[in-house]
């Protein structure tokens, strides 16, 4: 979900829960005052010089909407005056005929009749209708409800009595207990209402109090743009950054807690940064020491080729075993060079130096390494090129140690009388095959396609010599991956292992060839 | 005398066993165990150089550069490092061939001899291939002197495989340039003229049989 519309809905979330208790706290609120301002009300009317005696007077008749009192007496008994007594009761208590009016038409008159209430500017409830009972809930009026339930059994515990959860509705009524405990009067049923509409207690009544809130929300949603822009603008910074190897720096604006993130990134893009460049350097470090060592272990071991080929040459007796020691130095020579091919190839991202590379030339090479101890173990190698050169871009290296490993294969896994043959072709069109057969022992079938997995020996391969990692086909494999060049494995019609390379030549000038100007 | 080779190795015992073997196999080795420039006198005798890269004094890749700039004598580079840099730069430069470190020296001698051998001239009508003698024009071949009758087709293999001397040429290419393009179980039928023309050029061993790959005009003679 995105910041600014998750931001909304929390805003949200919490703004209606909290206009809703308000409301509804409002709502009880102004219950409470409306039952208070009855209740002070109905003890007022009673306790007025006449008002208990009006309703001892007659109690079947009292009872119904009184007219305004005197209001209630002040908090220190103010002394009845002659003046109260002589008052004119105005409307103590309803007339039958009055009862009877439809209620409207009654209020309105009474409206009229009556004074304008007090206008502090607040909208009021309807008046007031006061019914008196006994200590036992009767009432003589029969107009009286009856009086049951909660309200009955809440006056039985205290001075004044109402209906719990009252504040659902704008009715209001309670029983209030009069001070003098007996008679006809004792407890009096007052019912009102509360003031209409549906605020006003704690919330201001009109609903201006809305405007701040949607403000509030306007203005959160304001102030969020430039930070989610900020933070956009931020991951966009490192994401690419880190799409170029962190070696560009995250960009670093203001000094808040988004700056203080863009400087976190900063900082750990500076320290990606230079594990990557020790990491290289250590790569770097080990292949450079690769490579020397390479060239020193190579210069060594042409020498011992040259005094084993010169024992050989003088030898009248052991030539068996300088054959094959001979082989064995052969043999590390290819593991040598595997190796440091393994160590190019091998990198997250190999190096590839591709240039036109004269594969007819390469093969010729290939055979011109193996051939002598081809002949020494009584392999006869041959190879047949094309009259017109065939290019393909590689890098020479690697390419010509695929093709050199598939043919040490076929002459190591090989034996004295046996045949290994590399046939360079143009095949249709625009490619090349370049295919390596033998007629040694060969693989199952069964085993053809795991020839290439690294580490894997046929076990017929096995048995017969030890063969170090089983790297060569495995290379051999990757660098015609690493080419786009096709790596087949095939048993010829008569046995043996037949490899074939193949892909799309080169049309250009070959780099690897100045042949032509100097013949 | 031989031709002159000049060998620059500073490995002492690797530079010793090349002029070793090289004058064993006919040539007049010069040995330089330092890296320095090829005077222009220095290289108007010469027929080949052999060239190693890592080299105290100048590098080879520099000599190389300096003596392309003067002379077009054939130049083979001696490769220690599987690099292919070096020897991308060495062939841009002018080198004619590579080879990697480790070799075996009848390898070197055939990778020398296989530089300095002068291809046959084949603006000429008249081949010569060891014992054979071959004349385009007229169509007439010579075993030592001696005239051997030849069949179209038989001439015909005869020439494409004297086209390329000593090199394996495969059943399909030679079906081609015999009996002419696309026909039915042609490499069958070229066996059978193979066969009879190895008759008629008897006692000599000129046709070897390839294995996996076809024919082959011997250019030595058979031992």
């Amino acid at each position: 979900m995105k910041l600014r519309l998750r931001l909304a809905l929390t805003t949200i979330a919490v703004t209606i829960p909290m206009v809703v208790g308000l409301v509804l706290f409002d709502a009880v609120a102004r219950h409470r005052a409306a039952e208070e301002a009855l209740a002070g009300y109905t003890l007022a009317r009673m306790q007025e010089p006449g008002g208990r005696d009006r309703c001892e007077a007659d109690p079947s008749r009292w009872g119904g909407e009184l007219g305004p009192g005197r209001g209630p007496p002040p908090e220190h008994a103010r002394p009845r005056s002659a003046e109260d007594d002589e008052r004119p009761p105005d409307g103590g208590g309803p007339t039958d005929a009055e009862a009877r009016r439809p209620p409207g038409h009654g209020e309105r008159e009474a409206e009229a009749r009556r004074p304008p209430p007090p206008d502090d500017g607040r909208p009021r409830g309807r008046p007031a209708v006061l019914y008196a009972y006994d200590l036992q809930l009767r009432s003589a009026n029969p107009a009286a409800p009856t009086i049951g339930g909660p309200l009955a059994a809440a006056i039985a515990t205290s001075e004044v009595a109402t209906w719990p959860r009252a504040w659902v509705g704008a009715e209001v009524e309670i029983l209030v207990r009069m001070p003098w405990q007996s008679g006809p009067c004792a407890l009096v049923l007052a019912q009102g209402s509360t003031v209409p509409g549906w605020l006003g207690a704690v919330l201001p009544p009109t609903r201006i109090w809305l405007a701040p809130l949607v403000a509030l929300f306007a203005a959160v949603l304001l102030a969020l743009g430039p930070i989610v822009g900020r933070i956009r603008r931020l991951t966009e910074a490192v994401r690419r950054s880190a799409s170029a190897s962190y070696a560009s720096p995250v960009p670093v604006d203001g000094d808040d807690e988004i700056g203080e993130l863009a400087r976190a990134f900063d900082a750990a893009g500076r320290e990606v940064r230079a594990q990557l460049a020790a990491k290289d350097r250590r790569e770097l470090a080990l292949r450079e020491f690769l490579a020397n060592t390479t060239h020193d272990v190579m210069i060594p071991l042409t020498v011992l080729q040259g005094h084993l080929s010169e024992l050989l040459a003088g030898a009248e007796q052991g030539r068996g075993a300088l054959v094959a020691a001979m082989a064995e130095a052969h043999y590390i020579a290819a593991i040598v060079h595997n190796l440091a091919v393994m160590a190019k190839i091998d990198a997250e991202v190999p190096r590839l130096h591709r240039e036109p590379v004269a594969l007819d030339e390469l093969v010729e090479r290939v055979l011109a390494r193996h051939r002598p101890i081809a002949r020494r173990l009584g392999v006869e190698l041959d190879g047949g090129v094309p009259e017109a050169p065939v290019r393909v871009a590689a890098d020479v290296t690697l390419l010509e140690q695929a093709v050199s490993n598939v043919v040490y294969n076929a002459i190591r896994h090989n034996r004295a009388g046996g045949h290994a043959a590399v046939l360079l072709e143009h095949v249709a069109g625009d490619r090349f095959r370049l295919r390596v057969v033998d007629d040694g022992p060969g693989v199952p079938p069964a085993e053809l396609a795991r020839l290439a997995e690294r580490g894997f020996r046929s076990d017929a391969a096995r048995t017969r010599t030890p063969d170090g990692q089983g790297l060569g086909l495995h290379i051999a494999a990757r660098v015609a991956a690493l080419h786009g060049i096709g790596l087949a494995f095939a048993t010829p019609p008569g046995g043996g292992l037949q490899v074939d390379f193949t892909g799309v030549c080169h049309f250009g000038e070959a780099a690897d060839s100045t042949q032509e100007a100097h013949l | 005398m031989g031709e002159r080779v000049l060998v620059i190795e500073d490995d002492r015992e690797l530079g010793r066993q090349i002029v070793l073997h090289l004058r064993r196999a006919g040539y007049e080795p010069t040995w330089w165990t330092e890296g320095r420039a090829i005077a222009a006198e220095e290289a108007a005798g010469l027929a080949l150089v052999i060239l190693d890269l890592m080299l105290p004094g100048t590098h080879g890749l520099d000599i190389l550069r300096e003596l392309r700039a003067r002379a077009d004598v054939p130049v083979l580079v001696l490769s220690a490092r599987a690099d292919t840099m070096d020897k991308v730069g060495a062939l841009k430069l002018g080198a004619d061939d590579y080879m990697t470190k480790p070799f075996w020296p009848e390898e070197l001698v055939e990778r020398v001899r296989a530089r300095l051998r002068r291809p046959a001239l084949q603006r000429s009508d008249t081949l010569t291939v060891g014992p054979l003698t071959i004349d385009r024009a007229g169509r007439t071949v010579q075993v030592r002197g001696r005239a051997v009758e030849l069949t179209r087709v038989e001439f015909d293999f005869l020439v494409a495989l004297a086209r390329r001397p000593g090199a394996a040429v495969t059943r399909s290419w030679l079906a081609e340039q015999a009996l002419g393009p696309e026909r039915e179980g042609s490499e069958r039928t070229l066996d059978v003229h193979a066969s009879r023309l190895r008759k008629k050029l008897a006692p000599e061993e000129c046709i070897e049989t390839v294995w996996g790959i076809g024919y082959r005009l011997r250019v030595e003679p058979s031992p």
